[in-house]
């Protein structure tokens, strides 16, 4: 403990200093400096880029970026402390939904920047937040569907699945052949989280947390199928999945380890960055045996929020930001760059990788991720994902996994 | 001006000291004790629930999952902080070529910050066992154990490699204590090596046992920097230590109040075992 309170107080300290080193060498130093967080580690040069560009636009403005190793945690800890960063870039997750429901971010209702994204995302703010207002931007939004190792996938002489069954039959066959259908970084418990959303999405329904709230539904009674299902897709694993972290499941599918990777297209940058010549495909999370009616998992991936600093200049600045972030160019630059769809009209993706999941996106075919309405103690820090990370490891049935899910969720409720 | 001295002088040192621990220590205590009775996530408004998080605490499973499995890693990794670093401490003790050079590179692993060995030895967990093991046919040590259920042993080991450098300085620094004539006398005796360890070694040192078992006991019931680094709670909840659960929940679940009860427990905790070790230990101190 004490030699992170040593770390906390050098960082502190410096980042202290580096302002006063600077105003004093440069004596034009710009009017107003926003701090920016964001939360995304791979792609800090191209916010570094675009920082750069606004701030040649705009000389009156200095812009920096913070990027923490974990991002919800620091958030929290520079709320508690009264220091929020000006704008910050983030998932919509339930830490997210705990700072707009207690007022941090300022309320963006009215603003004409609005109008450049779409409603729909915008809507999905709102009613994880709860309130009628949004509270941040949509900016770029993601998608948890299967990808695929073309080469193998070719190989094992597959097609593209359409139900459930199908997708475990190809699993089968390709396990039964030698090879390793799904690749798993599960040492990391918050990948656990990345097939769970499709499953009990597509099986709870849209009233479940109302339901859930109201006492009348639970998670036995609600996602019995889901659980079943995890334990499957788990049993077609590489054998020491639970000892691979996220970076090195990347790298796995990289160096063609295996057939599918489930993991969200935020991955592809990283995956690619790893074996430049790897040819991916994609295809929806079959999690029902009803094609019709199987939706996508899509949330938003970052939202642009401003806090409420008092300060108007600053959130003035802030705003000429986000204007500028919204502009065509720069919307589809960053997108790219991120491998995520852009929220903003008019811009599509020139990834061919993803497109076989933009007519789910034009067609509204999606569901928002159900973690983001847990509770926050149940969601903020990997809690239920431990569950099932731990569940999934000693092999528990699928009544014990959402027996443990319903008693987490009734602790943290009672914290909420 | 020895009047100055003997008053203001003492007074001029120990304000300052005082106001800083207090500002920094006390103070910030003091806030936590008064938050665990509130019903605060770490901002917007808050309301006193009196003792709620503490009855809470006594039935939330993973709470208690996390005492107990800080108990176990506790008992079993101070033992062998404990014996290691003696039995370091008696060879580095003897009259061996470059002690000097032993001892310092004993010392390293002191040095390292916890997070970098932690990260370290998640590669070694991680890659380099699981691929010689693969090569030499161990199918037992082919998977990294930090993904199983043996994911607490790794933290033990990482804990004793590194714990293990500054307790034996400790003990190295007591068994310098040690007249020889001691040693003289009980060989002319004719004290075995073992008897001599046993019976004069041993309780001369034991002010020393009892300083080091307080201490080691004390910083790995607060264990945290090794499991960020190298499980983060994992597989499932089971190497969860009380300082993890109130870092991860009480920062990132918004459950700050209901965290800061748990921290006011593990302090009750530690107090008690602290004392009740002193006063165990101390009663087999013998004075030469």
């Amino acid at each position: 403990m004490k030699k992170w309170q040593y770390a906390a107080t050098g960082i502190v300290t410096l980042s202290m200093m580096t302002p006063l080193l600077a105003t004093n060498s440069f004596a034009q130093s710009p009017s107003v400096s926003l701090q920016f967080l964001q939360n995304k580690p791979e792609v800090v040069n191209e916010w570094n880029k675009l920082i750069l560009e606004f701030e040649k636009q705009n000389p009156s403005i200095s812009i920096k970026q913070i990027n923490p190793p974990n991002v919800d945690t620091t958030l929290q800890a520079d709320v508690a402390k009264g220091q929020v960063p000006d704008i910050v870039a983030m998932g919509a997750d339930a830490t997210y939904i705990l700072m707009a429901k207690n007022g941090i971010f300022k309320s963006l209702s009215g603003t004409p920047e609005l109008s450049h994204v779409s409603a729909a995302y915008t809507k999905m703010l709102e009613s994880e937040v709860g309130k009628p207002t949004p509270y941040a931007i949509p900016y770029t939004v993601n998608a948890v569907p299967v990808l695929y190792n073309v080469t193998l996938f070719k190989k094992y002489h597959l097609t593209i699945p359409k139900t459930w069954n199908a997708f475990m039959a190809e699993a089968r066959k390709i396990k039964a052949e030698g090879g390793t259908p799904f690749y798993n970084g599960f040492k990391d418990s918050w990948t656990l989280a990345v097939p769970w959303n499709p499953l009990a999405a597509n099986e709870e329904g849209a009233n479940f947390f109302h339901q859930l709230k109201a006492g009348s539904t639970s998670f036995m009674k609600a996602n019995m199928k889901a659980a079943q299902r995890i334990i499957q897709f788990s049993s077609f694993g590489q054998s020491n999945q639970f000892g691979v972290n996220y970076n090195d499941a990347n790298t796995g599918f990289a160096q063609n380890k295996s057939v599918f990777y489930v993991q969200g297209i935020w991955v592809l940058p990283v995956v690619r960055q790893a074996n430049p010549k790897i040819k991916i495909g994609s295809f929806v999370f079959p999690a029902t045996n009803h094609p019709a009616k199987t939706k996508m998992v899509s949330g938003v991936d970052s939202l642009l929020a401003i806090s409420n600093s008092g300060n108007s200049a600053k959130e003035a600045a802030a705003m000429k930001f986000i204007n500028f972030l919204l502009q065509k160019k720069n919307a589809a630059e960053y997108a790219n760059i991120a491998g995520l769809f852009s929220t903003v009209k008019g811009v599509k993706p020139s990834d061919k990788t993803i497109f076989p999941l933009q007519t789910y996106i034009d067609q509204g075919r999606v569901v928002d991720f159900p973690d983001h309405y847990y509770p926050p103690a149940m969601a903020a820090s990997n809690q239920y994902e431990s569950v099932l990370q731990g569940a999934l490891n000693k092999k528990q049935s699928p009544t014990s996994i959402l027996q443990q899910l319903q008693s987490l969720y009734q602790q943290s409720a009672a914290h909420e | 001006m020895k009047w100055f001295r003997q008053t203001y002088g003492y007074l001029l040192i120990t304000i300052p000291a005082i106001g800083l621990f207090f500002f920094f220590h006390t103070y910030p205590a003091l806030q936590g004790i008064f938050y665990s009775l509130t019903n605060w996530n770490g901002f917007g408004p808050f309301q006193f629930i009196g003792l709620q998080n503490y009855i809470d605490l006594f039935q939330d499973p993973q709470v208690l999952h996390s005492y107990l499995f800080t108990f176990q890693f506790t008992i079993v990794t101070a033992v062998i902080v404990n014996v290691l670093s003696l039995l370091i401490a008696v060879g580095l003790n003897s009259k061996i070529k470059l002690q000097k050079t032993f001892k310092a590179l004993y010392f390293l692993p002191n040095v390292l910050s916890v997070l970098i060995v932690g990260y370290i030895f998640n590669y070694i967990f991680g890659n380099l066992i699981p691929q010689i093991a693969t090569q030499f046919h161990i199918t037992s040590l082919t998977q990294n154990i930090l993904g199983t259920g043996w994911a607490w042993v790794g933290i033990v080991i990482v804990a004793v490699w590194q714990g293990a450098a500054f307790n034996s300085i400790l003990y190295l620094a007591g068994l310098q204590t040690i007249p020889e004539d001691v040693y003289d006398a009980a060989s002319i005796d004719g004290a075995s090596t073992w008897t001599t360890f046993w019976k004069v070694t041993l309780p001369l040192i034991t002010p020393f046992i009892t300083i080091n078992t307080v201490l080691s006991t004390k910083s790995y019931l607060q264990v945290f920097d090794q499991i960020v680094a190298m499980t983060n709670g994992g597989p499932g909840e089971s190497t969860q230590s009380v300082s993890f659960v109130i870092y991860s929940n009480g920062f990132g679940g918004g459950e700050l109040a209901y965290q800061s009860a748990n921290a006011v427990v593990l302090l009750v905790i530690m107090v008690i075992v602290a004392l009740v070790q002193m006063r165990i230990l101390h009663s087999r101190e013998v004075q030469l």
